[in-house]
């Protein structure tokens, strides 16, 4: 041993126990073994101790520290003591070693705990009664275990801006606000905009964006989940709806092929707010403002709550949904004797279950008509947002619902010269693709327009036959996603009563336009029908989705990382 | 021990009562006829000793610890002390309080755009007074929540408003109470 002054002697032994011959595990394979309160945890070499913890079931406060985000170890709360270790060491910059002794619960652990609460909650204002994080507050939470009633101090608080929009969809709160950094870690490692920074220094300091500089990205609510109190809040969800009220249920982003994992907040049966779920293998813990924010059509006026038939000359009357499908499958049935006058527009927002049942329908009772899968498309932007925006593109596609016959230019023509004179739509993608004001004009010459969709658009407004359909938060199913990772939606909101599921429609339709009696729709059992039918789908069923998903065997590349190196444009750059 | 025999004259408390036993009803009457001018003249001369009291004319006076229903504090500008915070709706055992948050442009930045609670489910058991962080919803006084329709048993929030200066007993008894330790 060298000879060092009692002075020294910690930082020599911190030396050697950072030096790599002590931190590198005696394992070939990487394992670490290390114990933390008496439970012994094994882990990979490098791993943090709190990621090791956490990974554990193992419950260290933190604030600053975020899975997604570099460690910043500035809140000082995840502190644990380190057998051997004089002074307690920051576990989210603790790196794993070989035999490490832990304790995260001994009172020199608890009075630092305290310690930090006492000090954030000087400054901290008092409101919770009006303050949207409560119920999911870090320092709520940790108050009850580590904070004081009473405070030892009597100075006035400091004061600082409150609810200030720093981006049009994020409201700021100045005095909530603990300086954990993650938001400006966010915008600096994620989505690399820079927008916000801390201003001042010691007690000075604030988190503020530079003047003409708001927050001001695709990305920006994101900043609002990592925020661990209510100084960084979602505009939309501003004074909604207290989170204890919400049930949560898994589901996967609508809006475009990415397919984010995120959880739908509802209350008495309505979406009050979506937000990610962490999945590594799509979108980390991310999901785009666009997407986000794109729900309310799911319980909103334009809702179709029932069939609807419209006779030639006649106004549209609602009808009973069984007359409706016997309507519309007696159109289909005397349109396909010719059968090149047929078009059927699919849809890359059903389900693969549904997908599969109409691509069973086509082929068995609609042969020979065109199919076209009509999807709206827009730039990738390099980081979460896709080209596709619907959510089962690719999952209709490998479902069988390929497109065969005319394209939808030719098709238009087609309409238009009267050689297509029967559609059967679902959806309205076809609109985003085709622009049009004369719709009712151009279509004048169809014979008949079926029309199955969830809300109101100009194609119903004008169908022959409008069967409703359900929102994404209505059905049990599962999408496909750009990348071949196929997971599951679930039923969040209950459908309006004496509504069908799209893939119920189509077993309606099947067994009008086959004779035979109705071979009902289950999901559960289409999705076992499919594993043993469609490549790459083998041995799926919805419990082994789960809530990850589960890859399309040997059918993609290998999962990017979304936050690796990719720079989301700034708006004007192509 | 052997059993006492004790003679009872029979006789002695037959005579005592009078004819007819009008003996015994003139000093029964002189009871009761003694409470009603007793209570007559104080009544007259304004010093009533009864503890009757003439409800609806007079009301009970209740002590400061009774519960009635519970009212919101209306503040000396008018508004509603409430922040709809929604402690009181989730402490709520019966599940009778409805409240939609909205914002404001003043200084204290949430109100109760509504505010109901379905007076037929309230049990008044003062757990949404105990919940509010702000002294926002009280036990009031009032026990007359009758109506003649369902429908007229839920109380909006212009309904249950209440100012202040009604409530200043409540209110030091709950800061008294709700504070002990």
């Amino acid at each position: 041993m060298l000879p060092v002054s009692r002075r020294n002697s910690y930082l020599v032994r911190c030396a050697i126990i950072m030096s790599d011959e002590a931190a590198s595990s005696d394992k070939a394979d990487g394992s670490v073994r290390l114990s933390i309160d008496g439970r012994e945890i094994v882990t990979k070499e490098g791993q943090m101790l709190l990621q090791a913890a956490l990974d554990n079931g193992i419950e260290i406060p933190h604030y600053c520290y975020h899975p997604k985000l570099s460690i910043d170890g500035s809140c000082r709360m995840c502190q644990v003591k380190v057998e051997g270790e004089r002074k307690l060491a920051i576990s989210c910059n603790a790196p794993v070693r070989e035999g490490m002794v832990v304790d995260t619960q001994c009172a020199e652990v608890e009075e630092a705990r305290r310690g930090v609460m006492e000090l954030l909650l000087v400054n901290h204002p008092l409101d919770c009664p009006i303050c949207d994080q409560a119920g999911e507050c870090f320092l709520q939470d940790y108050s009850a275990g580590y904070g004081s009633a009473h405070a030892r101090t009597s100075e006035a608080r400091r004061k600082g801006v409150k609810r200030h929009p720093i981006g049009e969809r994020v409201i700021f709160d100045q005095e909530r606000c603990i300086l954990c950094r993650r938001c400006v870690r966010f915008t600096q490692e994620v989505t690399k905009t820079d927008e916000l920074r801390v201003f001042g220094i010691g007690d000075h300091s604030h988190i503020g964006t530079m003047p003409d500089a708001p927050l001001d990205n695709d990305y920006s609510v994101n900043v609002a989940d990592i925020c661990p109190v209510g100084a960084l809040l979602s505009s939309d969800f501003h004074h909604k709806r207290r989170v204890w009220f919400l049930e949560d249920s898994e589901s996967i982003c609508p809006s475009c092929s990415q397919g984010c994992n995120v959880n739908l907040g509802t209350f008495r049966n309505e979406i009050q707010r979506i937000v990610p779920r962490r999945n590594d293998e799509v979108n980390e813990t991310w999901m785009c403002d666009r997407g986000r924010l794109r729900y309310a059509f799911t319980s909103d006026e334009t809702r179709i709550r029932e069939a609807r038939v419209q006779e030639a000359g006649e106004a549209p009357r609602p009808i009973p949904l069984s007359e409706a499908l016997d309507k519309a499958a007696t159109l289909l049935a005397s349109a396909r004797i010719e059968p090149n006058s047929v078009a059927l527009l699919a849809s890359a927002h059903l389900t693969n279950e549904e997908s599969f049942r109409l691509a069973t329908l086509a082929a068995d009772n609609l042969a020979e008509s065109n199919v076209l899968l009509p999807i709206e498309t827009g730039p990738a932007d390099g980081f979460l947002i896709q080209e596709e925006r619907a959510p089962n593109g690719r999952g209709a596609r490998e479902m069988g619902l390929i497109p065969r016959g005319m394209d939808l230019q030719a098709l238009w023509a087609a309409i238009a010269d009267g050689t297509v004179k029967t559609l059967y739509v679902i959806g309205s993608d076809l609109l985003k693709i085709i622009e049009t004001d004369q719709l009712s004009d151009e279509l004048a010459k169809l014979d008949a327009l079926i029309v199955q969709d969830s809300n109101e658009s100009p194609l119903t407004a004008i169908a022959t036959v409008v069967l409703p359909g359900l929102t994404f938060a209505e059905k049990d199913g599962s999408f496909t996603n750009y990348n071949g990772r196929v997971q599951r939606i679930r039923r969040a909101l209950e459908p309006t009563a004496g509504l069908l599921s799209d893939g119920e429609i189509f077993a309606g339709l099947e067994a009008r336009l086959s004779g035979n009696p109705e071979r009902p729709f289950s999901a559960a059992a289409t999705l076992e029908e499919i594993a043993d039918s469609v490549a790459g789908y083998a041995g799926m069923s919805f419990a082994s989705l789960g809530s990850m998903g589960v890859p399309v065997a040997g059918g993609q590349e290998p999962a990017p990382s979304p936050s690796g190196g990719a720079r989301v444009p700034q708006a004007g750059e192509t | 021990m052997a059993t006492r025999v004790v003679k009872v004259d029979r006789e002695k408390y037959r005579r005592a009562a009078g004819p007819f036993g009008a003996k015994a009803f003139l000093a029964g009457f002189r009871v009761t006829a003694g409470h009603f001018f007793r209570n007559l003249r104080g009544w007259l001369i304004g010093k009533p000793s009864v503890a009757t009291v003439m409800f609806p004319e007079e009301d009970l006076v209740k002590p400061p610890a009774f519960r009635g229903m519970p009212v919101l504090v209306e503040m000396e500008n008018g508004k509603e002390r409430c922040v709809a915070c929604g402690l009181c709706e989730w402490a709520c055992p019966v599940d009778c309080i409805h409240i939609e948050p909205g914002e404001t442009e003043d200084e204290v930045e949430r109100y109760p755009q509504v505010f109901d609670i379905d007076m037929s489910r309230c049990m008044y058991c003062g757990l949404c007074e105990e919940a509010c962080p702000e002294e926002a919803i009280v036990m009031s006084e009032r026990v007359e929540i009758s109506a003649f329709t369902r429908a007229g048993t839920l109380w909006r929030k212009k309904d249950l408003l209440m100012p202040v200066a009604d409530l200043t007993r409540r209110l030091e008894h709950i800061r008294r109470d709700y504070d002990r330790r």
